[in-house]
């Protein structure tokens, strides 16, 4: 078999990976992407709360950083970008609260700074004020101080509609395609994959929480990672009403990190309880569930085991830099040339946008020529969530296509014709299209709509529905056929 | 719809069916049943076991035996269905919002309507199950859709999480289908389910009935590749050092039902915090006016017969409102739970007219005596959560008592079990 | 059967623990613990004769209905479930077929013929 040739190889379609190959398309480049899931935002990307924040939250967050400049670049991107891709982007404004007089020092500087930086004056709210604005919090909470700008996304759905844009402009991606080794020539890099060999100019290592191992198989690991595992529940729709904006609490002890914040669907979401851990381990822990409840609870009394509908594990992924823990890297390799790491960690979703920036800006100083792609079309067209629209608009698209009539999960109101544009777009897996239109996201999780989306998925797919997986690999949800344990000879027991 | 609909019922499981039917014994003219899944039945068609209808057909039918007399009864009656049919919405002043690949979008404005959505099954993320997040979770009931309507099977070895009825029956069917169940596993001291399910389900087959035990965590990356059970305290927190590890492709979840009231609060019923279900008088009818509701909608019943039952009353109210546009509310009497008495429905009741109470008692007992305030009093051999206790309730006994206002019902507990 | 064994009465909820004193013969000698006369008989023919109704499905090759429900038209001995199970996944049925229909007559000579309990194909939709 002959080597895919490219120009630049991006490892991982995260959302750095994606929001990079993105940018890319707007050249004429060309771009491949590799991910070793089965469907692009799989990693780091998908458990993650979506916040995107201006790094004005924390004093940590120094101006001097490349974080911290990252971030102010990225923030007046993200709103533009999600309209030019159709994805729902909520500015929620945060308050970040305390619980002791004394932290009000902290808050004011922080406003102090803010105001300095020319970020935006941000208003200090005294629990009776605060009350009025958010209801449900706790009387434990002193006051707050108000960041209008905080605004939140669905990491994925980011991430897909990104990845879509740029496939549509030219990129090229290859899913369940893991890198396994990496060899540095004078001129390529020669990249051996579980799908073949890809000869690459320029390796882009957007690979998420594995991004210290790919870097190593070409000996640019200069670093080391640090990963921490955060829990994050998920509440009921029905508890929309206790919070409006993102609300956290001022850290009281190192590492400290808990907040409540509503989602693009309008869930509510709370965590992050934090451990350090092993990577990969995205098991959740009775330990970790019960601190962040209690946490919650500190925040909003009213949030109540019972409304609560999923819960997961993601990582918060740090670097070993001299200078602090909020640091990161978006830099071609000091020992390897031509080889770009890109760790961000968190918050990389606030980031992705300036990141993709600094990546297009490296390859062109390194001499990469930037041919405009007058292909490119910066608009992407989201699935029509029928849920949230118009009853004239609803009409009208049963209209046209019947099968919108056709509403296959009732929690979330998902029809058939929403599904099959899912699959259409690239989900191969129940995952993939519970993480483009939410089918089983709701209170049933799944249970009335998980047989007949796995059923649809068979139909669309032409696979058998012992093929059809959750999320790829061995996960088979039927693998086999009533009757075919008795004719194996099972039942004899 | 071209012409008026007098009464609509929103489900065509048994509760629909039952409910259709009455409201056209009652002389309602035009009666849809409107129903999200393909055919009628609700879950009966999954439910291809023994055990229902000894109390109202006085034979032992299948799911499938029973759903096919109910449908037998609605079509000889003349009750309309629509199929693949969601209802999206439903106002407080009966309007209904339906939508389905063949209508397409629909708004109808019955004379009244039956609620008759039935139940979900509680899920993984409900229950907080820690652990890893694979392939092979799911709840008994999609597992009894898989095995018995699709023909497929999620796995060879299987672990069960609660002893609710679906979930013994499922341990069975599992079984008889070559495949292990290793153990169901009950947080409680005593099973959620029937007596019969246990004996003949469980114990015929020696599965093992883990009391007093629960799952602490799921194991495997893509598919389960075990769970961890534990012994639980009188808190229900599990005992350190009493974990195990138990080999399994698949989790079963049989740990609840919950009541499927989204659409009946949007229509402002009032929702009982106990039952999960509305708020219902002695006709069945709801806070809001014209709207009825019948069978798991209102409470989670063990046997399906009550079902039918509780439906029918519904259907009858209903075609009554829908005649006169009205139907005086059955209210003069609010029925409370009292001592180790979880619920009672119909939570109002007229206070005049013969009545049967539906309730549940808050823990397990011998020699246990059911009060019904001053009015009456009955005593049973035995009481169970997991068994309704039913108990009929004669007007003239009530009037007699001159009940008004507030009506408590006890039970009290001799021994224990 | 071991000189004493348990059984739970499923006569009624109450579920009686009744423990059976058998002799050498065989031949059950007391019973203790059941409330009432109808859970002795019940218990005494569970332990001399358990039987069962078998409920099970068996195959249509229709792939929009591909399993038909079935029971055995009586009960069958406990120890007949199993093997009759295994007749379940030799027969493939052809429609029509209707409730009550036999689809195994006799099966494994229990006296007991196993039964469709649902028409298929269904009747038209909607009622």
């Amino acid at each position: 078999m002959s080597a895919l040739e490219t120009e630049v190889l991006i490892v991982g379609a995260g959302v750095l990976g994606a929001a990079t190959a993105r940018e890319l398309s707007r050249y004429k480049v060309d771009v491949t992407v590799v991910e070793k899931n089965v469907d692009v935002g799989w990693g780091i990307t998908k458990a993650n709360v979506g916040v995107v924040c201006q790094g004005r939250d924390t004093l940590e967050f120094r101006p001097e950083y490349h974080r911290t400049r990252l971030l102010w670049r990225a923030l007046p991107l993200m709103e533009p970008l999600c309209r030019e891709l159709d994805v729902p982007f909520k500015r929620v404004g945060a308050y970040l609260m305390i619980r002791d007089q004394v932290l009000k020092e902290k808050l004011d500087k922080l406003a102090r700074r803010t105001e300095s930086l020319g970020l935006g004056s941000d208003r200090y709210y005294p629990y009776p004020e605060l009350k009025e604005r958010e209801p449900f919090i706790s009387p434990e909470i002193k006051g707050g101080l108000h960041d209008p700008e905080i605004a939140v996304v669905h990491p994925v759905y980011l991430t897909q509609a990104l990845m879509e844009n740029a496939v549509a402009n030219g990129v090229r991606l290859m899913l369940e395609t893991e890198v396994e080794g990496i060899e540095a020539g004078h001129t390529e890099f020669r990249v051996r994959t579980s799908r073949g060999e890809i000869r690459a100019r320029y390796v882009i290592n957007a690979a998420g929480e594995w991004v210290d191992r790919i870097a190593a198989m070409v000996n640019a690991d200069d670093f080391v990672l640090f990963p921490i595992k955060g829990y994050v529940g998920v509440l009921d729709r029905n508890c929309a009403e206790l919070a409006g904006s993102l609300l956290a609490v001022l850290p009281e002890e190192p590492g400290d990190m808990n907040i409540v914040v509503p989602t693009v669907e309008g869930n509510l979401l709370f965590g992050i309880q934090l451990q350090i851990n092993r990577r990969h381990d995205r098991s959740t822990t009775d330990r970790m569930a019960r601190k962040a409840l209690e946490n919650a609870r500190r925040i909003i009394p009213e949030i109540s085991e019972k409304d609560i509908i999923n819960s997961f594990c993601g990582y918060l992924m740090f670097r070993n830099f001299e200078i602090g823990w909020h640091e990161c890297e978006v830099a071609m390799s000091a020992r390897v040339p031509r080889f770009i790491n890109m760790t961000i960690g968190y918050p990389g979703v606030s980031a992705s946008p300036g990141a993709a920036l600094e990546v297009v800006e490296i390859l062109e100083k390194d001499g990469l020529k930037l041919v405009p792609n007058p292909r490119f079309n910066p608009y992407r067209k989201d699935i029509p969530d029928f849920s949230m629209l118009s009853e004239k608009e609803r009409k009208a698209l049963i209209k046209k296509d019947p099968r919108y009539g056709h509403i296959v999960c009732r929690c979330e109101t998902v029809t058939e014709g929403e599904i099959v544009e899912a699959i259409r777009r690239g989900a191969t897996t129940l995952d993939g299209v519970k993480f483009r239109v939410r089918p089983g996201t709701g209170r049933c999780q799944g249970g009335f709509c998980g047989p007949r989306v796995a059923r649809i998925l068979a139909r669309e797919l032409g696979i058998p529905l012992t093929e059809v997986t959750k999320a790829g690999g061995a996960s088979r949800q039927v693998p086999l056929r009533t009757k075919q344990l008795l004719e194996e000879g099972g039942g004899d027991g | 719809m071209a012409s008026r609909v007098d009464v609509a019922v929103i489900g065509a499981g048994p509760a629909g069916l039952a409910a259709a039917v009455a409201a056209r014994e009652r002389g309602a003219e035009r009666v849809v049943i409107i129903e999200r899944a393909e055919q009628l039945g609700g879950l009966l068609p999954q439910c291809i076991h023994n055990g229902f209808g000894l109390l109202y057909f006085k034979r032992d039918m299948t799911g499938p035996e029973y759903e096919k007399a109910f449908i037998d009864m609605a079509r000889s009656r003349g009750v309309e269905a629509m199929l693949e049919a969601m209802v999206i919405d439903l106002d407080a002043e009966r309007g209904i919002t339906a939508v389905s690949r063949r209508h397409g979008y629909m708004k109808i404005k019955p004379g009244s309507v039956v609620l008759a959505m039935g139940c979900r099954e509680r899920a993984r993320g409900a229950l907080g199950i820690p652990g890893t997040r694979p392939a092979g979770v799911m709840t008994a009931g999609t597992c009894q859709r898989f095995v018995n309507i699709e023909g497929y099977m999620p796995g060879s070895r299987y672990v069960i999480l609660g002893s609710g009825d679906i979930g013994m029956i499922m341990a069975r069917r599992l079984t008889l289908e070559g495949a292990k169940v290793e153990a169901v596993v009950e947080i409680m001291p005593w099973p959620g389910g029937l007596i019969r399910n246990e004996v003949q389900c469980l114990h015929d087959f020696g599965i093992p009935l883990l009391l007093e035990h629960t799952v602490t965590f799921i194991h495997g990356e893509e598919r389960v590749e075990g769970v961890t059970v534990a012994k639980v305290d009188a808190e229900r927190r599990p005992v350190p050092g009493s974990d195990r590890f138990l080999p399994c492709d698949c989790l079963l979840l049989s740990a609840g039902l919950i009541p499927e009231n989204e659409l009946s609060c949007r229509a402002g019923v009032e929702i009982d915090p106990v039952t999960g279900g509305p708020v219902v008088d002695q006709n069945r009818q709801t806070s809001v006016p014209g709207v009825f509701a019948g069978g798991n909608v209102v409470q989670v019943h063990d046997l399906v017969d009550w079902v039918s039952w509780e439906a029918e009353a519904a259907g009858r109210s209903a075609a009554a409102y829908a005649d006169k546009g009205r139907l005086k509310r059955a209210d003069g009497v609010r029925v409370l739970p009292g001592k180790n008495i979880r619920y009672v429905v119909p939570q109002f009741i007229s206070g005049k007219d013969d009545v049967t109470l539906h309730m549940r008692v808050t823990r397990p007992g011998l020699k246990a005596t059911v009060k019904v305030g001053g009015v009456m009093w009955k005593r049973y051999r035995t009481v169970r959560p997991s068994e309704m206790v039913i108990l009929e309730v004669k007007g003239q006994a009530l009037r007699e008592a001159g009940v008004k206002g507030e009506l408590a019902v006890d039970c009290e507990i001799r021994g224990g079990d | 059967m071991s000189p004493r064994e348990t059984v739970i009465c499923i006569g009624c909820p109450l579920g009686c623990r009744v423990t059976a004193v058998t002799d050498r013969k065989g031949t059950v000698t007391a019973l203790k613990g059941a409330e009432c006369k109808q859970g002795q008989k019940h218990v005494l023919e569970e332990l001399r004769n358990p039987v069962r109704t078998l409920t099970a499905t068996v195959r249509t090759g229709d792939e929009s209905f591909p399993l038909l429900p079935v029971r055995t038209s009586r009960p069958v001995l406990k120890v007949m479930l199993r093997p009759i199970m295994r007749e379940t996944a030799k027969v493939k049925v052809k429609p029509p077929v209707k409730a009550g229909d036999i689809v195994i007559a006799n099966v494994l000579k229990t006296g007991a013929d196993l039964v469709a309990t649902a028409d298929w194909p269904a009747p038209g939709e909607g009622v």
